[in-house]
């Protein structure tokens, strides 16, 4: 059985006295698309932000591909891509804003916009000279979702990947996702409060709450025995 | 309204005959702004930036400081770097005053304060999302910081822009620290301001057509790389 990507042990995060997150454990085997949901406040998006290294937890250890991952390492943000809710662009052409994780890094660019667009169900022959002020808010999120999937990450965290998105366009990231995996592996962890995008897309489910903790849930949405 | 007119029509003369006194005084109103403002940008834009992005203590006392002085009289800068700069002066030794380079030195700190604090205001109204979205994109610290800087070079711009407009019509230092030596330190504006004395139209409205058409070109420039880069 292959070693999971990540594997959370402890790990907790308080702003000042209020605690924010919860995570007694979780662990996530690659090539996995896993869905974790709950209530506003129950930290979905700060587990993420601490899963991308971007964030260090107040307590725990959050361990990648066997090794226990440091805060501000480079190596591990570039495994490890998150795309934010509320994602920018920079004030670039669609085309310079897919590559621009691929420059940043010193990667090739050939074709990649082209194909990382295709992925996301944008035209490349309409969208890549296309500025980032030409695009409407769910155009913006699927731009900002090819940029992230171009780097061709090994995990790809997602938060709330659908809240801009027309149920057509949800659809296409969902079949994004599915290719990406299929191609190359990729695992994806997503929070989301779109349940049935979430019950659609995930292998394994969660729901998060600062009380209970994270809790397996099955197909069906109960909690799974211990 | 002859006399305008006639001296309009000299102007132009002047400017396509190559009128030695004219561009002398635009040669030297060229080399101290451009002196100047390579100054000025180099440890005005660093300082600007780090104001912007870092936190620190003392930030906002250093902001309301900056801000203060570009407000500073131009006559009292003047006055301080004539002080600094002569025989009697702690910087008398240097020999920079009535000179280009002296005259540059009271540009610099004329347009120090408006490049610091427009490029600080134009690294605060980034869009705050900005150094995330490069975090995730993978960027290193440098990168991060060249990003920014890279995403708020249009205001960055506008305000050296701002600070070059504010230099080359500048009067009060280029009189005083410069001396308004003919062939040698007589900028565009000093030159205006003697001739207009003087009731000599000609020169001074062929000096503010040149003058004019400087900061055209330059706006036109801005224009054209804001057009280039989007909205």
């Amino acid at each position: 059985m292959s070693e999971p990507v990540y594997e959370l042990d402890g790990v907790e995060h308080s702003f000042g006295d209020r605690l924010a997150l919860r995570c007694p454990w979780l662990s996530v085997k690659p090539g996995r698309i896993v869905g974790i949901r709950g209530p506003n406040g129950a930290g979905k998006s700060t587990l993420l932000m601490i899963m991308a290294f971007l964030m260090a937890p107040t307590r725990g250890v959050v361990r990648f591909c066997g090794q226990p991952g440091r805060i501000g390492d480079v190596r591990l943000r570039r495994q490890a891509v998150l795309l934010p809710q509320d994602p920018a662009l920079l004030k670039r052409r669609v085309e310079a804003n897919v590559l621009s994780g691929l420059r940043l890094r010193g990667l090739s660019v050939d074709g990649a916009a082209s194909e990382a667009l295709d992925l996301v169900g944008l035209d490349p022959a309409r969208y890549l000279r296309r500025w980032w002020w030409e695009l409407s808010g769910g155009e913006s999120h699927r731009v900002a979702l090819a940029a992230r999937l171009a780097l061709k990450p090994l995990v790809l965290l997602l938060d709330e990947p659908t809240a801009s998105l027309d149920p057509e366009s949800a659809e296409m990231v969902r079949q994004a996702l599915y290719a990406a995996r299929k191609r190359r592996g990729l695992t994806v962890v997503a929070v989301s409060h779109d349940r049935d995008w979430l019950d659609s897309v995930s292998d394994d489910m969660y729901r998060l709450d600062p009380r209970t903790g994270i809790v397996q849930l099955t197909q069906e949405g109960h909690p799974c025995e211990p | 309204m002859s006399y305008l007119s006639d001296g309009l029509s000299r102007a132009v003369g002047l400017l396509a005959s190559g009128d030695a006194a004219t561009f002398s005084a635009v040669a030297a109103t060229l080399m101290a702004t451009s002196l100047s403002m390579f100054a000025a940008l180099a440890c005005g834009l660093p300082t600007g930036f780090c104001l912007g992005y870092f936190r620190f203590p003392g930030k906002r006392l250093f902001r309301m400081v900056s801000d203060a002085f570009m407000a500073f009289p131009t006559v009292v800068i003047g006055l301080l770097v004539y002080a600094m700069l002569s025989r009697q002066g702690p910087l008398g030794d240097w020999g920079l005053l009535f000179t280009i380079p002296g005259m540059s030195i009271g540009l610099a700190l004329l347009a120090l304060p408006m490049v610091v604090s427009l490029t600080a205001s134009a690294v605060e109204q980034m869009d705050s999302r900005l150094r995330l979205t490069l975090l995730t994109l993978g960027a290193d610290s440098r990168q991060i910081l060249l990003g920014v800087l890279w995403e708020a070079r249009f205001g960055v711009l506008s305000g050296a822009l701002a600070a070059f407009g504010r230099v080359v019509s500048e009067v009060g230092i280029a009189m005083m620290v410069g001396g308004n030596i003919k062939w040698h330190t007589r900028t565009i504006t000093t030159a205006i301001a003697l001739e207009t004395g003087k009731g000599e139209f000609a020169q001074g409205i062929a000096l503010g057509i040149v003058l004019l058409a400087m900061a055209l070109i330059l706006n036109a420039a801005l224009a054209l790389l804001r057009r280039r880069g989007g909205p």
